[in-house]
């Protein structure tokens, strides 16, 4: 086993470590209409289904609180002696005809404007300034997707940041401190493991391992060393990077990457 | 043919070779040539109560409860980000299946050892399951959270279960059942089949909201909160924490209704995942944002 190592050692293959370098969704995958439209049946479902509101647990009785909530609900159909309801007899407990959706309203405020509570929630839009301006070199891009860092090397061209291996230094640490060196000192990653997530052994008989890491906080910017040797940089989707890579190389790490 | 199937219970009743038959209750054979009888459920045979026939998750049953009701950020989280970190963590080179304490044989000196049931592990008394490597199929994930809420006071007043029981009806949305001790303990005063708290299991969507509460809202509120204690865990992928009755008022839900609420209860949270060791649990559980104790915050 020792022999073989030392055999592997002695012939000298370059061995390099690829960096993976994500930002995670910000925000919920879209849902596709299928989704959307089987989710919004069975919340249909489990809104018929719910227990009737305990309006009495949460307003007592004979306060003015109680007396706001209960004149902004809408009344149900109530049953009758003698009278023939065509929708069916009508079943109350609590204030609530119970084959139906239970809508609880929330009084408003004098003023109009709702509290805290009953304040309509507003969206931001999940389209950001970077996307409009087609900027990928910003992080706040795409939040629904998984992005990746990619780099345009002046000698190969785009590629995942690359480093070559010294000093019989670990793959991880070889991987971050690269990256410090040609992005700078401001952003905060985690490195997932020490071990790599996939190997491409090229033609050559170099090795390219792939070290997975997130970046949690700060910005890549293309320090004044690394300027003679790259171009530019990308935060990129899967659906990008397929474009900007070569075909084979694409096919070989297409694994490591997510949506 | 399955209408008189969804009569029969599941369990078959033992066969029984004399002539006379030892089971008195009404059983019948749904295959020609009759190997063994099935019990009649005879609730099931009156027409009165249709939706007995039907399982829970099936529609026409009156406990259906619908299960995927809207998008689950935090499953969406697990299944695009999680689980490949997961699955990269957990990863061993080599890995085998490693064997788990097994019960063992007898040496055959004795004859007496004949049929003796086999001899309790070394080091253990049962047997212990064995590890498999992680790969693509046994990634740990979470299963369930089980809430529990033992009220000492409520062996003099047994009126508090209900208030623990809607606290964590309150917090969890989910119908809690109420726990009875289980034995006579004199020196707690305590006698059996006495109502003594409640609990309740959530999974899937409940459950994720309920973590996303925990960790985003109530654990940053609790003043030098040091994390989970780094024991915690039954060995096989389960880790359990507590909250006390002053850092359960800080959920929203009670928060702001301080006045229905003169009264709370601290209770046991126990997550419940399917990792083989804690440790892989540990890993799963603080990547969800749940902190565990460590070295360093001791020393700042």
């Amino acid at each position: 086993m020792s022999a073989t190592a030392k055999t592997v050692l002695s012939k000298n293959v370059p061995i390099r470590a690829n960096l993976i370098l994500s930002r995670i969704p910000l925000v919920v995958p879209e849902q596709t209409k299928m989704e959307k439209q089987y989710h919004e049946y069975q919340n249909q479902l489990e809104r018929r289904l719910m227990w009737t509101f305990p309006a009495y647990h949460y307003f007592k009785k004979g306060t003015l609180s109680e007396h706001k909530f209960l004149s902004v609900q809408n009344k149900p159909i109530s049953k009758v002696p003698g009278v023939w309801y065509p929708k069916g007899i009508p079943d109350i407990q609590h204030g609530r005809e119970r084959s139906k959706v239970q809508e609880v309203i929330l009084p408003k405020s004098e003023t109009g404007e709702g509290t805290n509570l009953t304040r309509p929630v507003e969206k931001n839009s999940i389209v950001t300034p970077a996307d409009e301006s087609g900027n990928t070199a910003s992080l706040e891009r795409r939040l629904r997707n998984t992005l990746y860092l990619l780099v345009n090397y002046k000698k190969t061209g785009w590629n995942f940041p690359k480093f070559e291996i010294k000093d019989g230094a670990s793959l991880d640490i070889i991987a971050e401190d690269g990256l410090r060196n040609i992005g700078g000192e401001n952003m905060n990653t985690w490195t997932i493991s020490k071990k790599p997530a996939g190997v491409v052994k090229n033609k050559d008989g170099s090795c390219d391992f792939f070290i997975k890491s997130h970046i949690l906080a700060g910005k890549f910017d293309i320090a004044k060393e690394a300027k003679n040797e790259i171009k530019e940089y990308a935060w990129l989707t899967k659906e990008e990077i397929q474009e900007k890579l070569n075909k084979d190389y694409f096919n070989e790490t297409e694994y490591l990457l997510s949506k | 043919m399955s209408n008189i199937r969804s009569l029969l219970t599941s369990k078959p009743v033992a066969r029984s070779f004399s002539i006379v038959s030892v089971s008195r209750k009404a059983a019948c054979s749904i295959v020609p040539p009759v190997h063994h009888l099935l019990k009649i459920d005879k609730s099931k045979l009156s027409p009165r109560f249709e939706g007995m026939k039907y399982n829970k998750d099936d529609i026409r049953s009156p406990s259906y409860r619908p299960q995927d009701t809207r998008q689950d950020r935090l499953q969406e989280h697990y299944l695009n980000t999680l689980q490949s970190d997961l699955l990269l963590i957990n990863y061993k080179h080599n890995a085998t299946v490693e064997k788990g304490l097994k019960n063992r044989q007898w040496d055959g000196t004795s004859p007496y050892q004949v049929n003796r049931p086999l001899k309790k592990p070394k080091g253990s008394k049962a047997e212990l399951p064995d590890l498999h490597p992680i790969k693509w199929n046994n990634i740990p994930g979470l299963k369930s959270v089980t809430l529990n809420c033992y009220v000492r006071d409520a062996r003099d007043n047994e009126m508090l279960t209900i208030s623990a029981a809607l606290q964590l009806q309150q917090l969890t949305g989910c119908k809690p059942k109420i726990i009875y001790s289980k034995s006579d303990v004199p020196n707690w005063k305590i006698r059996k089949g006495h109502a003594m708290g409640a609990k309740v299991t959530i999974s899937g969507y409940e459950m994720s909201q309920f973590l996303n509460t925990l960790s985003e809202i109530v654990l940053p509120r609790i003043r030098e909160y040091k994390g989970i204690s780094k024991t915690s865990g039954d060995r096989f992928g389960g880790i359990s924490f507590g909250l006390n009755e002053e850092e359960v008022k800080f959920f929203p839900e009670i928060d702001l209704n301080q006045d229905l609420w003169p009264k709370t209860f601290g209770m046991h949270i126990n997550i419940n995942t399917t990792a083989q060791t804690d440790q892989q649990a540990r890993t799963l559980i603080s990547s969800f944002q749940l902190p565990f104790e460590s070295g360093n915050a001791q020393q700042s």
